[in-house]
């Protein structure tokens, strides 16, 4: 557009207030894109298990409370189930005074490949898995936290059992997930060993054939257990981490409020600096009127250039909050579980980009009735007021 | 010769527009600011307020929480007689043994959350004495009889008083509130030890307990004794570290907020250096009259250094009340905010902006207004009286 | 060229009413050289403002070059000034942001010559007036004198019939002044252009070939001007 020098030129005028100007609105961008990747690191984690058939079965009472181990059997019999493995917390800790730093279950090595076939594995890893009484299968964040790699030998003391068991990694979990499976067996003989029962499962994972077939297998499992003395509730996976982080729900809703005031007060920067430098102009833009700049074009003109400083100012400010987000990912990682998935702060190159859009927008809105007003005023008048 | 507070007063308010612009900025940061601070805070306070610094907390040796621990009868049995533990007018000693699951719970709206449910005998309100019955009565043993926080009775299906709860496959009354001056436990259940074991198919009735510590005994010798006794491999940390401990991640938690203030502020800063230099600019022959009368370049950066002080001082008022009520509003609309505990329940917090709250958002109010005014202030004050003048 | 039949023009500045002009009636030939003379609040800038298209009057007829401009819409009006007139003003007259050749360029941003074509064109202005070599200096950088040269070059550049000019010498020294309304003469007797200004400036009688004179809104009495009976040349 050939007003675009004119329009640039003008942002120049007063660089200083420009510079500080988009400095400001930069950082508040930078802080919006920060607080609205909180929520993001939760929804992708729900977003990937929304397409699984993958469903759960537990204890309707809670996970705490446990099923017998037989319901296992009775599960992978019912038709439309492809595989399906149970899960028992073991609780192990490193380092007992420290206590349980990752989640880690005994799982059945059977049946294990088919109900996680989504994590892509090697067929070969499952197999050692299955070949290798002690073998652990370990997700790749736990891997690198304690600089483990496959081959490694680990010792996890129950907090639950009263063993302690070691195990040899076979594979590394690309998923998001933590955690650290091993061997059920493995488990049932040692607590064999110290003369303690074994029979009871805390959660059962199927994997079912067909999506459509989900809602009515779902609803066979829990008619089955309906009568029995460990009533079960059955939901798909992405119910289940839906419930674990509802805790989150409002904890997300403030920080949406939030990023909401930060947002506003770019509104208020914006606007103050397109008032003060459209006020400052008013006989420059009398002149342009008279010469024969028609309103619109005169509107428009200051309406850019309010836009382009923002905009400029968006794409520092994603700049910097991508920079940043690297920076709070390695400080946060320790931030407990009072957040969760909240402090995973993943780099969201949609959010970036939708902060400068916003930015944008912003810059727009803000200049738009200072840009009006000056637009719209009598020539006349003004040069009777000014001269 | 100084200029009066006034002069920076007045000429704060006579460009009434740009002043206000400025003050909304750092409201709004102010604001966030409070709002996330105070969340901690609300957080913090809870957890801190529970526990009695007569009490000692005994887990099996590692648990981080008192939800994930063991416990053999015969070191409930052995321990409860050791020296420097207090008794009741009977000579019963004061310990509370207690089994901690953690079922599901559905809330008014139908959300899924873990509940700590604490199965106690009745000497628990005696060693727990911060924790009172306000309405209703404590449970008889074996009766499916329940008492409900305060939060929890308020916050989930059935927990009123007088209703069915259902939770652990299983129904129960709820007979009594119990209130405990804002601390974690009004986000608990309390049942029968027994009857809570036989629900969650516990082979022990307890997972852990309480001591209340006779009032000249040595606590920490005591908490030593326990902890080498070789039968078995416990520890005993006083309560009040217990519940500091499990608010200590939140720690991190002020940081990172910190760090987001620190943040929202230095744009704040840019924004009050951006209004100050048009202030300046627009007094330029009123500030050549001042220095022309013989006032000097130090009162001319005081008294523009106290006005962008003074904006920012006003802007954290009016941001403190509205965050003050935000707060309150807040809290009403989502009764509570829900934080996940290590105990994988849910600690429900109130929140609310206290005095302690506001002091991190003051400073930062202060620090923008400072360093928001004082390039522009040494600009003015820079100025010689004939430029200044010469350029009305 | 100037055709103004009844013009009356009010305005309200407060709570008050101001008659700037009254039943002015007014004729102006075509390439003549005309000052609007008066006391402060005499209305020679508003009958100024009404002829350029700038004001609107509250009753009576305006035509300029041909055409009726009280019955023009903004828009039209915008338009007409685009290709009809060329101003300069007192003060403000150039944009600080831009440099001499882009301020004479401005005028021609409202039409659709091709880049190359609206810089050729603003230089040639800038010939007129003597300051080719300043082309790239920015208004700071230029006298009072040599801005208003500017303002001129670019009243020029889109060919106006009609130039105006609200006290175009107010702000300048005796040297300066004589030479801007030299140039203004010059517009009139070597480019054929019509131009009117509006001064308090007894100096520039002997540059113009009319003066009118006005007060409180009323035309006084129109006699040749200094150009006219054969002055300064």
């Amino acid at each position: 557009m050939k007003y675009l020098p004119l329009v640039w030129r003008n942002l120049g005028r007063n660089p200083l207030r420009s510079l500080l100007t988009a400095a400001a609105i930069a950082l508040a961008i930078a802080l919006v894109c920060i607080l609205r990747t909180m929520p993001a690191g939760m929804d992708a984690i729900l977003a990937s298990a929304a397409a699984n058939t993958r469903i759960s079965t537990h204890n309707e009472a809670g996970i705490v409370y446990s099923m017998p181990y037989a319901y296992l059997a009775k599960v992978r019999a019912v038709p439309g189930v492809v595989a399906a493995i149970s899960w028992n917390w073991f609780g192990g800790a490193i380092d007992i005074t420290k206590g349980v730093e990752f989640p880690n279950f005994a799982v059945d090595p059977d049946g294990i490949a088919e109900v996680y076939a989504d994590w892509g594995l090697d067929p070969k890893v499952f197999e050692d898995f299955r070949k290798y009484r002690d073998a652990a299968l370990v997700g790749h964040i736990t891997l690198e936290k304690h600089r483990w790699k496959v081959g490694d030998v680990v010792t996890l003391q129950s907090t639950v059992f009263p063993v302690s068991l070691s195990f040899r990694i076979v594979g590394a979990v690309p998923t998001s997930t933590p955690a650290f499976y091993f061997q059920r067996e493995y488990l049932a003989q040692a607590l064999a060993a110290a003369g303690v029962t074994f029979d009871t499962t805390g959660m059962i994972w199927s994997r079912v054939d067909d999506p459509d077939r989900v809602g009515p297998v779902m609803r066979q499992i829990d008619e089955m257990f309906r009568n029995s003395e460990a009533i079960t509730a059955t939901e798909t996976e992405k119910s289940f981490i839906g419930n674990f982080f509802s805790g989150l729900k409002q904890l997300v809703t403030i920080i949406q409020i939030v990023a909401a005031l930060v947002t506003l007060c770019i509104v208020f920067i914006a606007a103050n600096t397109a008032s003060m430098s459209i006020r400052e102009r008013v006989g420059e833009i009398a002149i342009l009127k008279a010469i024969g700049f028609r309103k619109q074009t005169i509107f428009s003109t200051l309406l850019a250039e309010a836009g382009l400083l923002a905009l400029v100012a968006g794409i520092a400010g994603a700049a910097t909050a991508f920079g940043l987000l690297k920076a709070l990912r390695v400080f946060a990682s320790g931030a407990g579980p009072q957040l969760g998935p909240l402090t995973a702060f993943v780099v969201s190159y949609t959010i970036l980009v939708q902060a400068i859009f916003i930015s944008f927008f912003i810059g727009i809105l803000s200049g738009w009735v200072p840009a009006l007003g000056a637009s719209r005023r009598s020539v006349a008048q003004t040069l009777r007021e000014v001269f | 010769m100084a200029l009066p507070l006034s002069y920076s007063w007045r000429s704060m308010l006579a460009r009434g527009t740009r002043t206000a612009f400025t003050v909304a900025v750092i409201a709004l940061v102010v604001i966030a600011t409070t709002l996330f601070w105070s969340l901690i805070g609300s957080l913090k306070r809870t957890l801190v307020s529970s526990g009695s610094p007569h009490n000692l907390v005994v887990m099996r040796k590692g648990a981080t929480n008192d939800g994930s621990s063991q416990l053999s009868l015969d070191a409930y049995q052995t321990i409860r007689f050791f020296e420097g533990i207090a008794r009741d007018s009977a000579g019963n000693p004061l310990v509370s043994p207690e089994l901690v699951v953690q079922p599901f719970f559905h809330t008014a709206g139908g959300t899924r959350e873990n509940v700590l449910v604490r199965g106690v005998e009745p000497v628990a309100l005696e060693v727990h004495d911060e924790v009172k019955i306000s309405e209703g009565r404590m449970i008889h043993p074996s009766s499916g009889e329940a008492v409900v926080g305060r939060i929890v009775s308020k916050r989930y299906k059935g927990a009123s008083l007088g209703s069915e709860l259902r939770f652990g496959n299983a129904n129960w009354k709820v007979v009594g509130i119990l209130d405990a001056g804002g601390s974690s436990f009004e986000s608990e259940v309390w049942v029968d030890a027994r009857e809570l074991a036989n629900n969650a198919k516990r082979p022990l009735p307890y997972s852990g307990f309480r001591i209340r510590v006779a009032p000249d005994a040595d606590m920490d010798a005591l908490a030593r004794r326990i902890a080498d006794d070789p039968r078995w491999a416990l520890e005993a940390t006083r309560e009040i570290d217990y519940y500091k401990q499990l608010s200590s991640t939140a720690n991190t938690l002020y940081i990172i907020v910190a760090g987001l203030a620190v943040l929202a502020g230095i744009g704040a800063i840019f924004g009050a250096t951006n209004n100050m230099y048009a202030a300046v600019q627009a007094r330029t022959s009123e500030i050549g009259t001042l220095r022309a009368l013989g006032f000097s370049r130090g009162a001319i950066l005081s008294a523009f250094l106290a006005e962008s002080v003074m904006t920012a001082a006003f802007a954290f008022a009016i941001g403190a009340a509205i965050s003050w009520l935000l707060a309150i509003a807040i809290s009403a609309a989502l009764g509570g905010i829900g934080f996940a505990s290590q105990t994988f329940t849910t600690n429900v917090v109130v929140l609310r902006v206290a005095p302690q709250d506001l002091f991190m958002p003051l400073a930062l109010s202060v620090l923008i207004g400072v360093f928001g005014g004082l390039a522009p202030a040494a600009a003015a004050a820079r100025l010689r009286p004939v430029d200044a003048l010469r350029k009305a | 060229m100037i055709d103004l039949v009844n013009v009356s023009r009010l305005y309200h500045r407060g709570a008050d009413e101001i008659h700037a002009l009254e039943r002015v009636s007014l004729h102006v030939p075509r390439q003549r050289f005309v000052a609007l003379m008066g006391p402060s609040g005499s209305g020679k800038s508003t009958l100024l403002n009404v002829l350029a298209g700038l004001d609107r009057p509250n009753s009576g007829e305006v035509t300029v070059a041909g055409q009726r401009l009280n019955e023009m819409s903004e828009d039209e009006l915008a338009a007409f000034r685009a290709h009809t007139v060329g101003f300069v003003f007192q003060f403000f007259n150039l944009i600080p942001v831009l440099n001499a050749v882009e301020n004479v360029e401005l005028p021609l941003l409202l039409t659709h010559l091709s880049r190359a074509e609206r810089r050729q064109r603003a230089e040639t202005a800038l010939r007129v007036v003597g300051l080719a070599d300043r082309a790239d200096h920015r208004p700071r950088e230029l006298s009072g004198g040599e801005q208003q040269r500017v303002a001129i070059a670019r009243s020029i550049v889109t060919d106006a019939e009609l130039i105006v000019a609200d006290e175009p010498t107010g702000d300048l020294d005796a040297k300066n002044a004589e030479e801007i309304l030299s140039l203004l003469q010059t517009l009139k007797r070597d480019f054929g252009k019509t131009v009117v200004i509006v001064t308090h400036d007894p100096r520039a009688e002997k540059w113009v070939d009319e003066v009118i004179h006005l007060d409180k809104g009323v035309l006084l009495e129109t006699r040749p001007g200094g150009a006219a009976r054969g002055g300064a040349a």
